[in-house]
């Protein structure tokens, strides 16, 4: 019987002083794998939307809450601003639309104050390959360059890919998903 | 024992995978280049130093019964440890490796390690002997990942060996690959202690 | 998924990302009991039963019990205790219930809790994000896979007996280089399912 109670509270301890010390470590390293995970995984297409910037984008990232997704959990915009002189010029964040098959998640730059698209960038796809998965081609994305988001964009203001109507129609969608994302949540962008 | 001895019978005599052959799972898929061999033996040494400590400290506290139930917890706590760490701080070492970080738990090193040696000694020469073992690996798995990479991949450490045109030997970097380099390497080391206990018993007589 | 989508995903896990000769999971076992023909055949019963129970377990833990309490980081320590607990239970259930099966497997159980590939499909099956029915498809056709090429593999090695060779070679090295060969002739597969 002694054995049996010995037993259970040694592994109790040392479970309890795991749990303890994961929690603990854990809690320092949050704030740090959340930068590493965005810095590794984002950066790079936030590189090649934004340009001329002196910040740390990610550093300076903002999360914006957008309402609740459809099992009541609160759904957040990351979005990162581009600083020149302390002032953001420009803003970079992810929309997503369906393609041809599954959603395109897109990473949107776009200039503030001429609300001009500085460039865009596709995170992720599973678009058919040599046929959908041509939009993470530079002919392709550069051709959103420069495009004014005054108003919804077209198939034809970009130079649509030839066999892919509905990646190409995908990505524009969420390009003017941005759109609509930036004119209600600009001021908070901009703060 | 002095504690020189337990660390060094770690370099060579016992030295993983090769003389005890354990831990192959890792050896075997992170060895595509050296950084990754390497980073791969870092990790498990330091949860092989820590549960070789902890294990040894509470060598008298620990029922035998349940003394496996608890190593396997406490790896298991150092190896989250590693994980939240590399994943903080190394996030491309983290990608790179993969799963096979959570799969440090079952590593059978470490629970080889702490059943054979911590659990029936103290602290320090425990240290000694995780050190040992730890660094040994990390030299095997960072020698084997060189091989793999160079003849594989034409480069070291990223950086290009070979002039323009060099065709890699890409089969060293695929799945079958790893286990006939391992098993050369591990014919290599037979063949060169059966050559030095020669020479020993010779040299005896 | 369409009953040919099943179809494509058994076979690919089965053959072409075999878990033990494409993904390096569960090693030290294959060489350590691939000796013989029955051991290896103990063994992969004994890794069937196991995996697919540890999968199904595994998934209901992580998303019943740590995704509601905000605690994935957990999930290595979580698992691996699990599947402990679990293979201590199924030592015991069966050696009450089942003799003869516990005499044909009982010492190939204990051994499993250290079967990196129980613990790495389990964890497959989070990260791929399978819903229950993949994750019980994907654990059986991985146990599958890996008891045709550790019986395969036995197949082949029981040979070495009668052959002569390098004193250097002998044992593991041997296993080695032969489990890279066998690895070749499962990469051949690849072809089986194309574009994926």
């Amino acid at each position: 019987m002694r054995d049996i109670i010995k037993m259970l509270v040694v592994l109790t301890v040392i479970c309890a002083v795991s749990g303890f010390s994961l929690a603990l470590v854990h809690d320092v390293t949050r704030e740090p794998i959340e930068y590493s995970r965005l810095k590794f995984v984002k950066e790079p297409a936030v590189k090649a939307v934004l340009s001329g910037y002196q910040n740390d984008p990610i550093k300076d990232r903002l999360v914006i809450p957008v309402g609740t997704d459809k099992k009541g959990k609160p759904v957040k915009l990351i979005v990162f601003p581009a600083k020149k002189d302390g002032k953001t010029f420009a803003v970079a964040f992810e929309s997503a639309a369906g393609g041809y098959h599954g959603d395109i998640g897109v990473m949107v730059g776009v200039d503030i104050n001429s609300k001009k698209l500085s460039g865009i960038s596709i995170v992720s796809h599973t678009e058919t390959p040599g046929l959908g998965a041509r939009i993470i081609e530079p002919n392709f994305t550069d051709s959103f360059k420069g495009k004014s988001l005054d108003k919804d964009l077209g198939v034809s203001d970009i130079s649509a890919l030839s066999g892919a109507t509905f990646s190409t129609k995908g990505v524009v969608t969420a390009v003017n998903k941005a759109r609509a994302t930036l004119d209600k949540y600009r001021d908070k962008m901009v703060q | 024992m002095s504690l020189a001895k337990e660390f060094t019978k770690g370099l060579w005599e016992i030295v993983p995978p090769f003389r005890l052959v354990l831990g192959l799972c890792p050896t075997l898929a992170v060895t595509t280049s050296a950084e990754n061999g390497m980073g791969m033996g870092l990790a498990t040494t330091f949860v092989l130093v820590c549960s070789n400590l902890l294990v040894s400290l509470l060598r008298k506290v620990i029922p035998s019964k349940v003394r496996i139930a608890a190593y396997v917890v406490i790896i298991a706590s150092f190896v989250v440890i590693v994980e939240l760490m590399m994943q903080a701080y190394v996030f491309p070492l983290y990608q790179a490796l993969g799963i096979f970080i959570p799969l440090i738990v079952v590593n059978c090193i470490i629970l080889g390690r702490a059943e054979a040696f911590a659990g029936k000694n103290s602290p320090l020469p425990s240290i000694a002997d995780g050190l040992g073992v730890g660094i040994g690996y990390t030299i095997s798995l960072t020698v084997l990942g060189a091989f793999r990479e160079i003849l594989g991949n034409g480069t070291i450490w990223s950086h290009g060996l070979f002039w323009d045109g060099f065709e890699p030997f890409t089969f060293m970097v695929r799945a079958p690959g790893a286990f006939v380099a391992l098993g050369c390497f591990l014919a290599m080391i037979n063949l060169v202690s059966a050559k030095l206990d020669d020479r020993k018993r010779r040299a005896q007589s | 998924m369409s009953f040919g989508d099943y179809m494509l995903f058994i076979v690919s896990a089965i053959l072409v990302n075999n878990i033990l000769l494409a993904k390096f999971l569960g090693n030290c076992p294959f060489l350590g009991v691939s000796k013989r023909m029955d051991t290896a055949t103990g063994m992969s019963m004994a890794v069937i039963f196991v995996m697919v129970m540890a999968g199904m377990i595994t998934w209901l833990v992580q998303y019943y019990i740590l995704v509601p309490l905000n605690i994935e980081y957990l999930q290595t320590i979580a698992f691996i205790l699990v599947i402990a607990a679990l293979v201590q239970l199924v030592e015991i259930v069966m050696a009450k219930s089942l003799p003869a099966l516990y005499r044909a497997l009982g010492i190939f159980l204990p051994l499993i809790t250290t079967n990196c590939a129980v613990l790495g499909v389990a964890i497959i099956n989070i990260n791929e994000e399978f819903d229950f029915v993949d994750t019980l498809v994907f654990s059986l056709a991985s146990a599958l896979g890996y008891s045709l090429a550790l019986i395969l593999f036995a197949g082949i090695r029981e040979r070495f007996m009668l052959i002569k060779m390098p004193k250097a070679f002998q044992g593991t090295s041997i296993g080695l280089v032969v489990a890279g060969f066998l690895a070749l002739a499962f990469s051949g597969f690849a072809g089986l399912v194309g574009g994926h």
